[in-house]
């Protein structure tokens, strides 16, 4: 519990230091913008049949890519001023700062795809069914975020903690985000096409979901401090001395 | 021991690989609708078997790595990755012409097609993070390797998913008992070389470590050799 | 092993591949104590600071504070560290950034000391509404050291600190520290500064390729450190050379 309302503590502090300059929100939904208008140059000569086929993979390609932005820019922050640290070696939970950056990560992400889910519907006669089922929508857009920032705080936090590349970041975030991305792609394809085998899917995508957050909360603190070892070296240091 | 085991793995492959061959193209009938190209199937289906053996070898060493900071782990978990790629490699060449000659198609976003070219991709991420990351992110690359291999399951499953609302193919129909019994002696000694590579490769790794540990050793000696004898104070540091 | 001290480090040796930066080395904090560590450049110094912080596992040897091995929550609640890096939110105000680390240390079950107070201390009160991204360096460095100050820690691992303070600002932290070490508290403090250590110290250790090199205490009666703590100096340039070499 007292991981818990650390992560609410520190996700409300970096909320708040969003609020006051904007930057990350402001920055991530204009690329979402132009990623939008990329996508509908490319695509808009597409026939309504084909279409429902095509927007889904629109709406997960531009989550990817957002979301690689938006995970990079915040560690980068949190390198630049160091505070990553600063929380090390405070009495916080390191579990508290991933399920909070993981948290930030998400609202940025919803936000975002937001603005690429009412562009697509205005855009694709096809994308209407994200209109007229809002809350199926908001549902599967949650659960497809939550996917990708659970996976992805862990990578970046621990290429911030590193001196660390951060093209490293896209080569590790897209092939292992690739299933739950192809989940919440067949998802879309459900809802735009009325099945109601929606439910089934995004219950498989709120699994994997789970098990990516499980995962990743388990790996957070050896991946980012490392785990002290058992064996002191005794015969190793013995060695030595003589 | 840890030479011969290499070497007597290699030496039964050897053994073992003329045998299947054999197998595979004298006592094996010829498929009807795929004719000689279909003996690519007892190279293929083992090496895809095998490469997903590898990744989850390869992400429980990293756990044990990460876990007990196990160098030993660390390079069975290095070793399995690179070897990943390479019978990754051997699955998505020879998967295209089995393809091409049962559904006429080389790549056909089949399900199993589609989930080994991901796990290669994850995998190659790996082999790139230790490659080309900065001091720690060996963890890091064992956080993808754990990832990885818990992902072998689900991006089946996902592919598998996505693949049903795809226009699908048919896939070849069960093969006779005669084809699977032409299967083992292949999968054997696929298997046995890809062991012996592997016991071979943490071998190198582990010489590597205690080749840096020598150098660290050796640089030890030299500077304590170095420190000038007019020390101030007792050395330790305790007043 | 000296059983009064509250951190004490046994054989530590790290090496990242082949380089060596800790090779072997000693040290023991107590409370009540300031502790300088001098080295220069490359001697180690920083990845020293990480390992006490158990923010780095060391390659091999024993890291004891308060007779445990662990970094836990717990532990951490029981050290502060004051980097030469500031690590402060800019976007928040010095208040603000006392606040998060005293509503999060509340959470894990920590007293902290009053907010406003610890910053008047500081010589920060004027500004405390001020957002830190406005701050000096200087100012930055007092926000940090406020910040350590809020859980009364009882060892205090600070690196650099004086590099970005003025002189009234260096007064002020020899004041503090010598403050927090009549409480009881265990002082760490790392630099290349000879004069600004020897001007808080009770004990200056050298620190030289990776090795406790050696150790000059504050002679009791004259309260200086006499020409031992020059022999020291005389060796640092030495030590730089080597570094660079």
């Amino acid at each position: 519990m007292v991981a818990l309302r650390q992560a609410w503590l520190l996700a409300v502090n970096d909320l708040r230091q969003e609020a006051r300059d904007l930057e990350l929100i402001l920055t991530s939904s204009f690329f979402s913008l132009v990623v939008l208008i990329m996508l509908g140059m490319s695509f808009s000569a597409l026939g309504v049949s084909s279409q429902p086929l095509a927007v889904p993979g629109m709406l997960w390609l531009s989550v990817a890519f957002v979301g690689a932005l938006t995970l990079g820019r915040i560690f980068t922050r949190e390198r630049e001023f160091d505070t990553l640290r600063a929380l090390l070696v405070a009495p916080v939970e390191r579990v508290s700062i991933y399920l909070a950056k993981a948290f930030v990560t998400l609202v940025i992400l919803l936000g975002c795809s937001f603005i690429t889910v009412l562009g697509l519907t205005l855009l694709f006669p096809a994308a209407q069914p994200f209109a007229e089922r809002p809350w199926a929508t908001a549902a599967l857009v949650l659960m497809g975020c939550t996917a990708y920032a659970g996976v992805g705080t862990l990578f970046a936090a621990g290429l911030a903690s590193s001196s660390g590349k951060n093209v490293l970041l896209s080569v590790i975030l897209y092939p292992l985000t690739m299933p739950s991305l192809l989940f919440a792609l067949v998802a879309t394809r459900s809802l735009l096409e009325g099945h109601e085998s929606f439910t089934t899917y995004l219950g498989q995508l709120t699994a994997t979901n789970v098990l990516a957050f499980v995962v990743g909360a388990w790996l957070f603190e050896p991946v980012l401090v490392g785990v002290p070892q058992k064996r002191s070296g005794t015969a190793r240091a013995a060695r030595r001395r003589r | 021991m840890k030479k011969i085991l290499p070497i007597a793995f290699l030496g039964a492959a050897a053994l073992i690989f003329p045998v299947s061959v054999k197998t595979i193209f004298l006592d094996t009938p010829i498929e009807n609708q795929m004719g000689t190209v279909q003996k690519i199937f007892y190279f293929h289906v083992p090496l895809a078997w095998i490469m997903m053996l590898l990744a989850v070898v390869c992400g429980v060493a990293a756990g044990i790595q990460l876990r007990r900071d196990s160098k030993r782990a660390e390079a069975v978990s290095i070793a399995a990755a690179e070897l990943v790629l390479v019978t990754g490699l051997g699955v998505l060449i020879t998967g295209p012409i089995w393809g091409h000659a049962t559904w006429g198609k080389a790549w056909t976003w089949d399900a199993r097609q589609v989930s080994t070219g991901l796990l290669w991709l994850i995998f190659a991420a790996y082999v790139l993070v230790r490659h080309y990351g900065a001091a720690g992110s060996e963890r890091l690359a064992a956080a993808l390797a754990i990832f990885g291999a818990i992902d072998v399951p689900v991006i089946y499953y996902a592919v598998k998913i996505w693949k049903t609302t795809h226009p699908s193919n048919d896939v070849a129909g069960s093969l006779p008992a005669s084809m699977w019994a032409a299967l083992w002696p292949a999968l054997i000694a696929l298997l046995l070389t890809s062991i012996a590579v592997l016991l071979i490769r943490v071998q190198q790794e582990l010489t590597d470590v205690t080749l840096d540990e020598a150098w660290v050793d050796l640089d030890d000696a030299g500077a304590n050799k170095l420190e000038p004898t007019p020390a101030p104070t007792s050395g330790s540091g305790d007043a | 092993m000296d059983a009064t001290a509250l951190l004490s480090l046994r054989d530590i040796s790290k090496h990242f591949g082949r380089l060596s930066v800790l090779r072997g080395l000693d040290l023991d904090l107590r409370g009540g104590e300031i502790v300088g560590l001098i080295g220069a450049n490359g001697a180690g110094k920083s990845t020293l600071l990480s390992i006490i912080a158990g923010l780095m596992p060391p390659s091999r040897g024993q890291r004891l504070f308060a007779g445990s091995e662990g970094v836990g929550r717990d532990e951490r609640a029981r050290f502060a560290v004051v980097s030469h890096t500031a690590q402060t939110y800019p976007r928040l105000t010095a208040l603000e950034n006392l606040e998060l680390f005293a509503k999060l240390r509340a959470q894990a079950g920590c007293h902290s000391e009053p907010l406003l107070p610890t910053l008047d201390k500081l010589g920060l009160g004027y500004a405390a509404d001020r957002q830190a991204g406005t701050f000096s360096r200087g100012m930055l460095q007092r926000l940090a050291l406020a910040r350590a100050l809020l859980g009364k820690p009882e060892m205090l691992l600070l690196d650099e600190p004086f590099t970005a303070l003025d002189r009234p600002g260096r007064t002020l932290l020899a004041s503090v520290l010598a403050e927090e070490r009549d409480r009881g508290a265990a002082i760490l403090l790392i630099s290349h500064d000879l004069e600004a250590l020897v001007s808080v110290a009770d004990r200056v250790v050298l620190l030289e390729q990776g090795v406790i090199a050696g150790a000059v205490p504050r002679a009791p009666d004259n309260d200086t450190f006499g020409p031992r703590v020059r022999e020291l100096a005389g060796r640092m340039p030495a030590v730089r050379v080597e570094a660079e070499a």
